[in-house]
């Protein structure tokens, strides 16, 4: 089991909250969800969209909010960031893994961010290295890790396969 | 290490000041929000009582605490108010911090009630992100706070039950702001249960009480790796009673906040009056903090 990789719990509403906001890059938000939580999804914003509006938004919030994100790898821990800027911190931020299973990369070799790698191996949009995509998760980067596969031996680069998480 | 009383302050009848210095050399650094555990002579026992250094981490040639006159007292806040004079040597042990602030807050909410300013005089040393503060105090201290209080529009001291709307205060904190409290047991425990009403995530609620080690009924306590069989009277705590008889047991904080002082339990049934054990702890009836906790069965025997 690979200590860096975020376990993330199903969603569930946290009743200790006095008020609730979730965001999610997925269409729609989980069924049954509380009509007391303020919800913006993939039908009304980008995950950009949404990104831009927590910190101005946060700035006003008080304490007792309850924040919730739900969708890749990427936007929840892009969430978590925000959120922990706006100082909140264990207890009031719930992050939820949903959609495909796309990962945002590192290339260890030129620092190079590539969202949306569906693949174990891929080509690094910064330097063209052939990566394979590590199971490390860098909650700094809040990204996996990219090392160039065929170091040691050049042309030898197996076949990409899907993520399995 | 030993202590020095070098001055002694009556702030108020029942709350005094005290100056503490080293023999020799300077005194170890204690972060705002640090205690001194303290043996205190009494007629028939030394007591252990614990108090907040006021001064902040930069105090190194003396330590200041100050102490109320607990009605009734155990013996120490008493012995420390009618017989204790300057020259006086006390035993302490070195000081220790379970009271930090949180260094991540993007604000400090202080919310403190009598004696309980102690270590938020400390805080207010060393106070870099902004603060409010709430103290609240009975009528007749109110002259001896005011005076120790920091001055600024970011203080407020309430000496009428009516003038701290605790809901209004605990409501209107923006995100990042961390709660402390400190004060006697029903403020802690108000204050606590209205924060965590309004929404406050238990990571940032912070309190510290050294008042809860007050007594209750006697109780028997075996200790079965040793075969003693010890009384523990209504004004001693169970931790007391086992170094009364020459045991010596681990413990720091001595108000049930720690954990240290944590003994395995045989049998019997204890009366937990810490804030460590959770209540699948409590429930599991395996250990007790023994600094604090007593007994709801006659006997409780430990494996200790």
């Amino acid at each position: 089991m690979n200590k860096s990789r975020p376990i993330y719990a199903p969603f569930q509403f946290d009743p200790s909250g006095a008020r609730h906001l979730l965001v999610t890059d997925q269409p729609d938000p989980p069924a049954d969800l509380n009509t007391n939580v303020q919800t913006l999804t993939a039908r009304t914003h980008t995950a950009d969209a949404i990104l831009a509006f927590l910190p101005p938004h946060l700035a006003t919030q008080t304490t007792g909010l309850r924040l919730y994100a739900i969708g890749s790898e990427a936007f929840v821990w892009d969430v978590n960031a925000i959120a922990l800027a706006a100082g909140m911190g264990a207890g009031e931020v719930h992050l939820t893994r949903a959609g495909p299973l796309i990962r945002r990369v590192y290339c260890t070799h030129c620092q190079t961010m590539a969202d949306d790698v569906a693949t174990t191996i891929t080509q690094c949009p910064g330097c063209g290295a052939t990566l394979e995509v590590r199971d490390h998760f860098s909650r700094h980067h809040r990204a996996f890790m990219g090392v160039q596969v065929d170091a040691e031996a050049p042309g030898e680069i197996p076949a990409p396969e899907g993520f399995r998480s | 290490m030993r202590l020095r009383i070098a001055e002694i302050t009556v702030l108020s009848p029942g709350i005094r000041k005290f100056t503490l210095e080293p023999l020799a050399g300077l005194l170890p650094a204690a972060g705002a929000g640090a205690h001194l555990v303290f043996d205190i002579p009494g007629a028939t026992r030394v007591h252990k009582n614990a108090y907040s250094l006021i001064g902040g981490p930069q105090a190194r040639t003396q330590y200041e605490i100050i102490v109320r006159r607990v009605e009734p007292s155990r013996g120490g806040s008493a012995w420390l108010h009618e017989h204790a004079r300057i020259g006086d040597i006390l035993e302490a042990k070195t000081p220790q911090n379970l009271f930090p602030l949180a260094h991540l807050a993007k604000k400090h909410l202080l919310l403190s009630a009598g004696i309980g300013i102690t270590p938020f005089l400390a805080f207010a040393r060393v106070m870099r992100t902004p603060f409010e503060w709430h103290h609240c105090s009975r009528a007749e201290d109110s002259a001896a706070f005011a005076a120790l209080l920091p001055p600024g529009p970011q203080v407020t001291l309430h000496t009428s039950r009516n003038t701290l709307n605790l809901a209004a205060v605990l409501g209107t904190q923006p995100l990042g702001t961390h709660l402390y409290v400190c004060g006697p047991e029903l403020f802690n425990e108000t204050v606590q249960t209205m924060a965590r009403a309004l929404g406050w995530p238990e990571s940032k609620i912070h309190t510290e009480s050294f008042a809860s080690a007050a007594g209750g009924a006697p109780f028997i306590v075996h200790l079965a790796r040793s075969g003693q069989r010890l009384e523990v009277a209504a004004d001693q705590t169970l931790l007391e009673a086992i170094e009364a008889a020459g045991i010596a047991a681990p413990y720091l904080c001595r108000g049930g906040a720690c954990g240290a002082c944590e003994l395995p339990l045989l049998q019997g049934t204890p009366e937990h009056r810490d804030h460590v054990l959770s209540p699948e702890q409590r429930a599991a009836n395996k250990s007790l903090m023994v600094c604090v906790s007593r007994a709801r069965t006659p006997d409780l025997v430990l494996d200790f």
